[in-house]
């Protein structure tokens, strides 16, 4: 299955979809192509689970990269699909948009299992709630870190003085 | 009667060389849970790159999220920022790009044999190894002027170039390994104590290493074809007929356990001498760099904006970098760094059970784990917890090696 069949697929299914590129090689130029599709959050589950019924392989997940973008946090979900054959590999990346009233998104760690440690990861760092999250220990931050506190957060929820997070044991003796 | 115990060990430990914990629950000597606890130290690295570092301070930073890997991270957010500033990168730099990033694979599975043979206490193959490795160290200090962190890359090129000189120590290096793998590859697969150390011990099947997303070595030696050079290529890789190579190609079949993992990383160190040869005879001549002057080139990523992923091989597997750049925002605006080793600690679960104590250094070894190194861990016996020195586990594994040589 390539780019272009995995991108009719979702358009028709009624995602909105895209795709950039970028040439790399010198002798032989290749085009290494990113599909982008944007879901609403409702229908998140929905469309992870529709991607894994389609795609005609495992799909590689590689990461959750999050941003606070002022009124909303962006989350993508960056795939990898077509490896095993030379040039025929392509990312796809899944953008949910969370206004920052309610940071609530579903666990897909039930459809792609390798999902939860960056679950937990969003979590701790950006202040998202994954909703059903199997484990929602803490990933990096050691236990004792502070709660309402989200490193990659951008407002008033942000690292301040890093020097004194884990200094609050002086204020307090 | 079932009595369970748990051992934790790390935050530090001798097979892991960073801070990390694994919590073992153990029967008799049989390994029955498994729970990795990774919260033991966050650098926040991204937290600087996206605020208090310009791009080209970040990519220094990145230069040392890790040691070993000193080329893959800054590598990655050179192609995510060239891709958003759309810079183009000269032909020369490319192919350099391409040696330097063979080098490393070359060192860095050369460092991991030596400590997969210090894992199960075969010493003198620890040293050998180290020694043969010596000969790429001496190559990078001679190609960057430093063995490690060589600040070499940069948007829109390299640093340094590689003239006919330099370019003669890296022939006379590659010859000297095409000689050297044959005896390596004998010491390691052909050795009878190695084979009952390794063979059918820490096995990831298939299906596990695809759903557990596996990485790199740990993949394909699971028999997962999949090699970013060769799927989605960068630099100059498209050039270059690289393949996943998978156990079977030596052997003819795929186990997915420690041995196979062995194989691989074997296998790959004669592919990157192979490419970096390749890469030599056929370097293009012309500039190394885009633009030289700091200023204007800052100028032009300041002024750029829009988002990309950059994915790499790295000696470990697949490097992701996301990132985000905003019009008039000095700092990354957005930053995720995925190492390999992120992603393969998953795969430490399915690997480790049913296998016992003994085996945990070198299946732990084996994914080649990226995480800095103390030496000290802990035993939950009956809820108190005891410090014990690292050299006891590490003993434990070398004593199981006596037994079975005996």
């Amino acid at each position: 299955m390539n780019i272009e069949e995995v991108k009719q697929e979702f358009e028709k299914a009624g995602y909105e979809t895209w795709i950039t590129e970028r040439v790399a090689g010198v002798r032989n130029k290749v085009a290494r192509k990113t599909l982008w599709i944007k879901v609403d959050k409702e229908k998140f589950r929905e469309a992870m689970q529709f991607f894994k019924e389609i795609a005609d392989q495992y799909p590689h997940f590689s990461i959750i990269s999050c941003t606070d973008l002022e009124n909303i946090i962006e989350l993508n979900y960056h795939f990898a699909l077509g490896y095993g054959g030379r040039l025929e590999e392509y990312v796809i990346t899944f953008k949910v948009n969370l206004p920052k009233n309610d940071l609530k998104i579903d666990s897909i760690a039930g459809i792609f299992p390798a999902v939860i440690y960056s679950e937990r990861e969003i979590q701790e760092m950006m202040g998202v709630v994954v909703k059903n999250i199997p484990d929602g220990r803490h990933m990096f931050l050691t236990k004792d870190f502070p709660s309402g506190v989200y490193p990659w957060r951008r407002d008033e929820a942000g690292v301040k003085e890093t020097n004194k997070l884990y200094e609050r044991w002086k204020d307090e003796a | 009667m079932r009595h369970d115990y748990e051992i934790a060990v790390g935050p530090i430990h001798p097979a892991l060389k960073e801070p990390i914990m694994l919590r073992l629950t153990i029967e008799g000597e049989e390994i029955v849970d498994v729970d990795v606890i990774a919260s033991q130290n966050h650098r926040g690295i991204e937290w600087i790159g996206m605020n208090r570092n310009n791009p080209i301070q970040s990519l220094y930073l990145a230069e040392r999220i890790c040691g070993i890997c000193n080329f893959c991270h800054p590598s990655d957010l050179v192609m995510a920022i060239e891709e958003i500033a759309d810079i183009e990168v000269p032909e020369r730099a490319q192919y350099i790009r391409v040696i330097q990033g063979e080098l490393e694979r070359i060192h860095s599975h050369l460092l991991w044999a030596g400590v997969a043979a210090h894992e199960i206490g075969f010493d003198s193959l620890l040293h050998y190894t180290w020694m043969v490795r010596e000969k790429v160290m001496d190559v990078l200090e001679a190609v960057n002027g430093n063995r490690v962190t060589k600040a070499i890359i940069m948007y829109g090129g390299v640093r340094r170039d590689i003239d006919e000189e330099r370019a003669k120590l890296i022939r006379k290096m590659c010859s000297y390994y095409l000689e050297a793998f044959d005896k390596l590859a004998n010491l390691f697969l052909k050795d009878e104590t190695i084979k009952k150390r390794t063979r059918e011990i820490g096995i990831l099947k298939k299906e596990d290493a695809l759903k557990l997303a596996a990485a790199g070595p740990t993949a394909r030696a699971s028999g997962v074809k999949k090699d970013v050079r060769q799927d989605f290529p960068y630099f100059a890789y498209p050039d270059f007929d690289v393949h996943a190579i998978t156990p079977d190609e030596l052997l003819g079949y795929t186990v997915g356990d420690v041995y196979d993992r062995i194989v691989v990383r074997l296998l790959e160190v004669k592919q990157s001498v192979e490419i970096i040869e390749e890469a030599l005879n056929n370097m293009p001549s012309g500039d190394i760099i885009a633009e030289k002057k700091l200023v204007k080139l800052m100028a032009k990523i300041k002024s750029s904006e829009g988002e990309a992923v950059a994915r790499y091989e790295a000696p470990r597997g697949e490097d992701i970098h996301y990132v985000m750049l905003k019009k008039g925002y000095e700092p990354l605006y957005s930053w995720k760094v995925r190492a390999p080793t992120y992603i393969n600690i998953l795969s430490w679960r399915p690997m480790l059970l049913g296998y016992q104590i003994a085996d945990i250094p070198i299946i732990a070894a084996s994914i080649d784990p990226c995480l800095s190194c103390t030496n000290r861990f802990a035993v939950v016996k009956n809820g108190e917890e005891k410090i014990i020195d690292a050299d006891y586990f590490h003993r434990l594994s070398v004593q199981k090696t006596r037994r079975l040589m005996k």
